[in-house]
């Protein structure tokens, strides 16, 4: 329990540090997002903390930058199955996906994104959908993120341990020690260098729980999927991220690439969810008859 | 709905198909480009997931009142815009600017709302610039 409350405190112990660095003095109030702030300039940059990811991060071009709704950052979805390297049983399962975005879009009522029916995303489509607000707390053992959308987290390894191996059903950690697959996979992170964090995961949920992005793209529980954080300076950081499923895909792609933008630790962000009861009414009174049902 | 002032806007729909996608779904149930000015009594506002909802109840020419649903994104998509739980209230006279489905049915999203204190609010939607390298 003592261990539990530690990890607790400093995980929170590091905005709290970042206040004596605001640039936004103490407006005395609850902050909100605030996506007019100066463009970073040789006059206003400051040098980038060495190995630290800590602060509340929105997507640099505004509030709706990287909602990815049209399909991965790096390649919106343009509907022509060779944008992608698809293996066969890839292509079926896109196809046989029906989206509420992108090329291949169809209405509301008519669509089976697991979304919908408010199924976790997963890793690493919850790095495709509506980033907005980012919060990222470390401490010397993990980096936990908090994403917007659903108010979920996740924790990355920082400590030394070894990525698990992937076996038929799950992963195995070592020694036969045989786990279940999770929406969020088994993540490891080591520091590149001193701004240049990258992370590996395994271990995610089959393709019948959960799809690459929006527009239907499919991924499977087969995934490597790579992430690298790449801090620019003290306000900026790079977000990319690379595939490697050769279940759905021939060959490794990058699927985004954005840049994201420091925010005043104290900005309060907004509640984001899905509730199953507020989807249904949503579909009653909207979905469902614009859809003509 | 007949009192419904229809302009349909060339420019307009190559602007709207160059805006990102929604957070919730796509363009595929609306009539993009179209756009549909509405002024009417507010019914009811649901500040909520997934898209909030307005309830407007509009007057046409020939007297009869016909129950308009505009919709926006999320709370959290339209508040940085300027929309909150209290934009509008029941009985407010509101003109509101939609974007019509695509069925025929007086429903909508949100580009544009004069709120009953004069207040414009802009698109209800997702907007901002493509994500950066």
């Amino acid at each position: 329990m003592v261990s539990r409350i530690g990890l607790f405190v400093a995980l929170f112990a590091i905005p709290v540090g970042l206040l004596a660095q605001s640039p936004n003095p103490a407006p005395g109030g609850w902050l909100i997002p605030q996506f007019n702030q100066p463009p970073i300039t040789d006059a206003n940059r400051k040098p980038a903390p060495r190995r630290s990811l800590a602060g509340t991060w929105g997507p640099a071009g505004g509030n709706s930058a990287a909602t990815q709704g049209g399909g991965v950052a790096a390649r919106p979805n343009n509907g022509r199955a060779e944008q992608l390297p698809y293996t066969p049983y890839g292509l079926d399962a896109y196809r046989s996906h029906k989206a509420l975005e992108g090329a291949d879009a169809v209405l509301p009522a008519d669509g089976n994104d697991p979304r919908n029916l408010c199924e976790p995303l997963g890793v690493p489509r919850y790095n495709h959908y509506n980033v907005r607000m980012t919060q990222i707390m470390q401490d010397e053992y993990k980096v936990a993120i908090l994403y917007h959308y659903d108010n979920r987290w996740r924790v990355i390894w920082t400590d030394g341990r070894q990525l698990p191996t992937l076996v038929e059903g799950g992963v195995d950690l070592g020694g036969g020690d045989i786990r279940e697959p999770r929406f969020f996979g088994y993540s490891v992170g080591r520091w590149v260098d001193d701004y240049t964090f990258e992370v590996t995961t395994i271990g995610t949920m089959p393709e019948d729980r959960v799809w690459l992005d929006s527009t239907g793209r499919p991924i499977s529980d087969q995934v490597r999927v790579t992430e690298t954080f790449r801090r620019m300076d003290y306000d900026t950081m790079v977000w990319s991220e690379t595939i490697d499923d050769p279940k759905m895909y021939t060959k490794p792609w990058e699927t985004m690439r954005f840049q994201l933008r420091l925010h005043d630790p104290r900005t309060d962000i907004q509640e984001y969810y899905c509730s199953p009861v507020e989807q249904e009414r949503y579909n009653r009174l909207f979905g469902n008859t614009v859809s003509g049902k | 709905m007949k009192s419904a002032r229809l302009v349909v806007l060339a420019v307009a729909a190559g602007l709207l198909l160059s805006l990102p996608l929604s957070a919730h779904h796509g363009g595929t149930a609306f009539d993009v480009g179209k756009v549909v000015d509405l002024k009417g009594t507010v019914k009811e506002w649901v500040f909520s997931n997934p898209h909030c909802l307005l309830f407007l109840d509009v007057k046409g020419e020939n007297g009869q009142v016909t129950q308009w649903i505009a919709e926006g994104q999320a709370p959290n998509v339209i508040f940085p815009v300027g929309y909150r739980k209290d934009s509008f209230k029941a009985g407010d006279v509101v003109t509101v600017t939609v974007e019509p489905v695509k069925n025929g049915q007086p429903m909508g999203r949100i580009l544009k709302a004069v709120l009953a204190n004069g207040k414009i609010l802009d698109r209800a939607s997702s907007g901002g610039a493509p994500p950066k390298p």
